[in-house]
């Protein structure tokens, strides 16, 4: 490619990326940056409205030294890592499925992406019904089950587990979906390859199959993280963060800081640790999992 | 370079936020009366931000409350603005508007446990100036005191909940039993009643983590007799008498008269299983009352009976209920402070307390609607029998009202579904009471 | 279609990949049909125990409720136009940033993709105050640019990275084969990328679409007036403090998941010819 071809080629990639940057820029930049101001300054309500005063570590320290913040990083982490988990196993099994499903597989995609699409307050609280403690249809059948009356969302090790099964029931389907775009993508000639070398289908898999999903299944994953970190309706409707706090969320938390204590600082410093935490989390995500932010682009 | 442009950036940002909070803060208390204290500007447009108001008729009480104030004010016009009834989420929409200086809605409608945090945080108008000294002596004390801060008031009356025991009349005409006084005779009679195989439950009430537990909490320690808070508002639950109530609230699940995921239970939930026919005494807010005895709704429709709350053996004081409801505010911010004012004022006046008695499934906030004749036409035992209650507070009076609420029920709820013991119970409770008290609580 | 030897007889019927399939639609839309009988229970049945699967005495009050009483056309009409604007948008921007953020040259890739990733990482609730802040000074409240704007910039970052990683995947001969025929890079990306791109798109348009359909803390506190408001908040307003009417919620929630289901079902084509991408290719 001759020099001015490449710059003018350099141009036209500013051109087509600056638009979705621009948005993307004029709507987050400013209130992730007064977030932050507001973290590291007294928040003073005046009528009127908030003011900024003196700039302070206070909501930090107040942040750092609470049981109840660390509580609830446990909670969410635990919840995060089993959840991702299982969905990722899950939505790569049913993806595979659906991959060699023949005719059926539009109709059941469009099956499986309904409980995806179902409005999250009302996804938690179809569940709410079905896990009431009097009337509920998983309670009854658990009483059937097991016995005794269960009380599943009023004990901390049901009630977390419940949460996981509801997030892996609404969100697995995300995950197929994304891993099938990218079996999608695998071409033919590779398996034909590996179908002449004699492999089996579980070598296929584990030799052909997953390295060529890496890039699609990690982003897949690294949003499901960001998500499932950022939990909030389901411990909201299903047991607003009880019995006691065990299953408070750190959304949670914050949430009842910001608005509950009307403490626009200290809400502001759980959406900075939280979004630090997260963001760690995903670069190491990035490095364990060897992908690279621009892997794959233009050598 | 690289400085100049993140340099650049920081100005930027300061300069946007400045521009943005440049609307905000910094207005004068005294301007804001004065304004308040004008005569209302005769074309004035206001907003009024209000959740559902239960109906008694199927009418929609908060239109006919709008019509019947542009009737008497020709020119000002009122907008509803349907708020959530759910008390988060209106919180957290309210919160943001306020917070965010905008001028809209210029009233709004807020629960009893609001003023003193709302007024802290400069997100309500004080009106205590702007209304007539004997103003308070037309409405019950209780709500005077939650409506007060410092000094000031924040908010203008509208309606009260209140709670009561309602019971199968049925069943216990069946077993020859009277309505319980004491909860040792709820006790016995829930027994009684749950052996014969009559029902599932004895008593169901509320304690999943939320503010609904925190009412059922000061209401156990009210009739224990045991103090939360002191004249300073410093914590000093404990002793006997508060561990008697904590136990209370542990024997109701350890010996099954209540189900164990009563842990789980808000006001609806409670009310579901009652209605259901699942419980022989349900304690809720009076607005049970429209459900419990609508027989679309409710199976038990003809056979429930309204009672006042029973109360500990020995003490001698029972019909105990929390001072609940809910209040207008006016937004500090509003163009139309003295119309604002005018449509508060006028929700807690006669004319609107006796529709209420009429339309609305609640307790009209003014004592003298209690016993107007609309209150006697629509026969409601809740609104009748409103007087007779010993309205007690939770401890409101603080600007950290949420995390007092938490420090309460989080511990309750442990006693309750038996993981935590009454003493530890109470201990953990006036622990995180002081800290919530200092503001040092999340 | 050729990657997976056909199989024969029973096992043309029998065999492990169909009784997954069965697995996963039975697991997927029980608690779906739960929901679906629930709004067509009475009040009475809806809380019976043992509960049944099938209501006895079926009834449409929930829906009348929904539609007449509470107005949930209206709020269904503002959420298809919320939700598409932003759907449309969303792709547009996303399909072209991901095409220059894959195959054009562009300096700091890296940079913009590690920034995209950290805006997305910020709790939404954190930025509600500001936003609305924004809104207010922009005289953007109650109106639907206000909601499609901060739902586009929310959302973009996830759709330029699924587009950006499909895109880079799509055999670069392809395109190479367009610019010798002389084709500028708009060219080449509308007439050459975007139909292989189906799939992603497809991927990132749901992810979109239910991502805003669903949306609830902005447009509750944004969209405060009636007639602005969206499907999940009309929803929400159903709820009264003194009652959780199921019944009625589920029928809002089987009005608000048929739009989703349709779109679902028109473009599920997009994906099963997804298969010809390896096609092309093999």
């Amino acid at each position: 490619m001759k020099p001015a071809m490449a710059k003018r080629r350099g141009r036209t990639g500013w051109l087509f990326a600056s638009p979705a940057l621009l948005v993307v820029a004029a709507v987050t930049v400013f209130p992730v940056a007064f977030s932050l101001i507001l973290s590291f300054c007294e928040v003073k309500l005046e009528y009127g409205g908030l003011r900024l005063g003196s700039p302070t570590l206070g909501h930090y320290e107040a942040l750092l030294t609470s049981p109840e913040w660390y509580r609830a990083l446990a909670f969410t982490l635990g919840f995060t890592i089993v959840s991702v988990a299982l969905e990722l196993v899950l939505g790569t099994v049913v993806a595979l499925v659906l991959e060699r499903l023949g005719a059926a597989r539009g109709w059941i995609l469009a099956l499986l992406l309904l409980p995806w699409a179902l409005i999250n307050v009302v996804a938690a609280q179809l569940w709410s019904y079905l896990f009431n403690g009097t009337y509920g249809a998983v309670t009854w059948l658990c009483a059937q089950l097991f016995g005794g009356q269960p009380d599943i969302l009023g004990e901390p090790a049901p009630a977390m587990a419940a949460m996981v099964v509801v997030d892996v029931w609404k969100t697995t389907p995300f995950v197929a979906i994304v891993v099938l775009a990218g079996l999608m993508l695998i071409p033919g000639d590779v398996y034909e390859a590996a179908e002449i070398d004699g492999a089996n289908a579980w070598t296929t898999f584990w030799k052909v199959t997953l390295p060529q999903l890496r890039p699609i299944v990690a982003i897949a994953v690294l949003f499901r993280i960001l998500q499932a970190f950022g939990i909030f309706d389901l411990p909201f409707v299903l047991t607003q963060g009880g019995p006691g706090t065990a299953t408070q969320s750190v959304a949670i938390l914050g949430y009842r800081i910001l608005f509950q204590n009307l403490d626009f600082g200290g809400g502001a410093a759980v959406a900075v640790t939280t979004a630090a935490i997260v963001m760690g989390c995903c670069l190491l995500f990035l490095r364990v999992f060897r992908t690279q932010v621009d892997e794959g682009g233009q050598a | 370079m690289a400085l100049n442009r993140r340099a650049l950036l920081t100005g930027g940002v300061s300069t946007v936020a400045a521009g943005l909070l440049s609307g905000c803060g910094g207005k004068n208390l005294d301007d804001l009366l004065t304004q308040a204290a004008t005569t209302p500007n005769s074309r004035a447009r206001l907003t009024w931000w209000v959740s559902e108001i239960p109906s008694r008729r199927g009418a929609v009480v908060a239109d006919l409350i709008i019509r019947a104030f542009e009737r008497r004010h020709p020119g000002i016009r009122v907008t509803k603005i349907n708020a959530l009834s759910t008390s988060d989420g209106n919180r957290s929409a309210i919160a943001t508007q306020l917070a965010g200086g905008s001028p809209q809605p210029d009233v709004y409608l807020g629960d009893t446990t609001w003023p003193a945090q709302f007024g802290h945080s400069s997100l309500a108008l004080p009106v205590e100036t702007l209304l007539p000294h004997d103003f308070w002596d037309a409405y019950p004390a209780a709500l005077r005191r939650s409506s007060t801060y410092q000094g000031k008031v924040y908010a203008v009356p509208f309606f009260t909940d209140s709670t009561y025991l309602f019971y199968r009349k049925d069943l216990l005409a069946k077993h020859g039993l009277r309505v319980p006084r004491t909860w040792e005779e709820l006790l016995h009679t829930s027994r009684t009643v749950q052996k014969s195989g009559d029902i599932d439950s004895g008593f169901l009430w509320q304690a999943a983590v939320t503010e609904a537990l925190t009412a059922n909490v000061a209401e156990f320690l009210a009739d224990a007799g045991a103090p939360v808070l002191d004249g300073q508002g410093r914590a000093v639950l404990g002793g006997e008498k508060a561990e008697r109530a904590f136990s209370l609230m542990a024997e109701f699940t350890s010996s099954e008269v209540t189900p164990r995921s009563v842990t789980t239970y808000e006001e609806s939930d409670a009310q579901d299983a009652f209605v259901s026919g699942r419980g022989l005494f349900l304690r809720n807010w009076s607005y049970a009352w429209v459900n419990a005895s609508t027989p679309k709704v409710s199976r038990v429709a003809d056979k429930v009976g309204v009672a006042l709350r029973p109360g500990f053996e020995g003490t001698g004081r029972s019909g105990v209920s929390c001072a609940g409801g809910w209040s207008n505010f006016v937004n500090p911010s509003s163009q139309e402070l003295s119309a604002a004012l005018e449509f508060a004022r006028f929700c807690a006046g006669d004319e609107v307390q006796r529709l209420l008695a009429r339309e609305a499934g609640v307790v009209p906030a003014l004592t003298s609607a209690l016993r107007s004749k609309e209150a006697r036409a629509a026969g409601d035992p809740t609104v009748l029998r409103a007087a007779d209650l010993h309205l007690v507070d939770r401890p409101v009076q603080t600007p950290y009202y949420p995390q007092v609420s938490k420090a309460l029920y989080t511990p309750a709820n442990g006693v309750v579904g038996g993981d935590l013991s009454p003493a530890a119970g109470v201990r953990a409770a006036r622990e995180g009471l002081r800290k919530a008290l200092e503001g040092k609580a999340q | 279609m050729s990657r997976h030897a056909p199989r024969t007889g029973v096992r043309r019927y029998v065999n492990l990949v169909n009784l997954g399939g069965l697995l996963i639609v039975v697991c997927t839309t029980l608690p779906l049909l739960w929901m679906v009988s629930s709004s067509l229970k009475g009040p009475g049945e809806i809380s019976a125990t043992p509960p049944s699967l099938l209501p006895d005495h079926p009834t449409l009050d929930n829906y009348d409720i929904a539609f007449v009483r509470n107005g949930i056309g209206r709020y269904l009409l503002n959420s298809v136009v919320v939700a598409s604007a932003s759907t449309v948008l969303i792709l547009s921007l996303a399909f072209l940033a991901g095409y220059a953020l894959a195959r054009l040259p562009l300096r700091g890739r890296g940079a913009i993709m590690t920034a995209l990733l950290m805006l997305s990482v910020f709790p939404p609730i954190a930025l509600l105050v500001p936003l609305f802040l924004m809104e207010r000074q922009a005289g953007l409240l109650n109106s639907y640019p206000g909601l499609v704007i901060p739902y586009v910039a929310l959302n973009l970052p996830f759709a330029i990275w699924i587009l950006r990683n499909y895109l880079s995947g799509i055999p670069r001969e392809l395109e190479e084969a367009a610019t010798v025929d002389g084709a500028g890079p708009m060219r080449t990306a509308l007439t050459v990328i975007l139909p292989l791109a189906r799939p992603g798109l497809f991927t990132a348009g749901v992810f979109s679409f239910t991502a805003t359909w669903s949306e609830f803390l902005l447009a509750l506190t944004f969209n405060g007036a009636d007639d602005r408001r969206t499907v999940p908040v009309g929803i929400a307003l159903f709820t009264s403090q003194y009652q959780v009417p199921y019944g009625v919620i589920f029928a809002g929630a089987m009005v608000a998941t048929v739009p989703i289901a349709l779109l679902v079902l028109i473009f599920r084509r997009s994906i099963v010819s997804g298969m010809t991408t390896g096609a092309v290719k093999g």
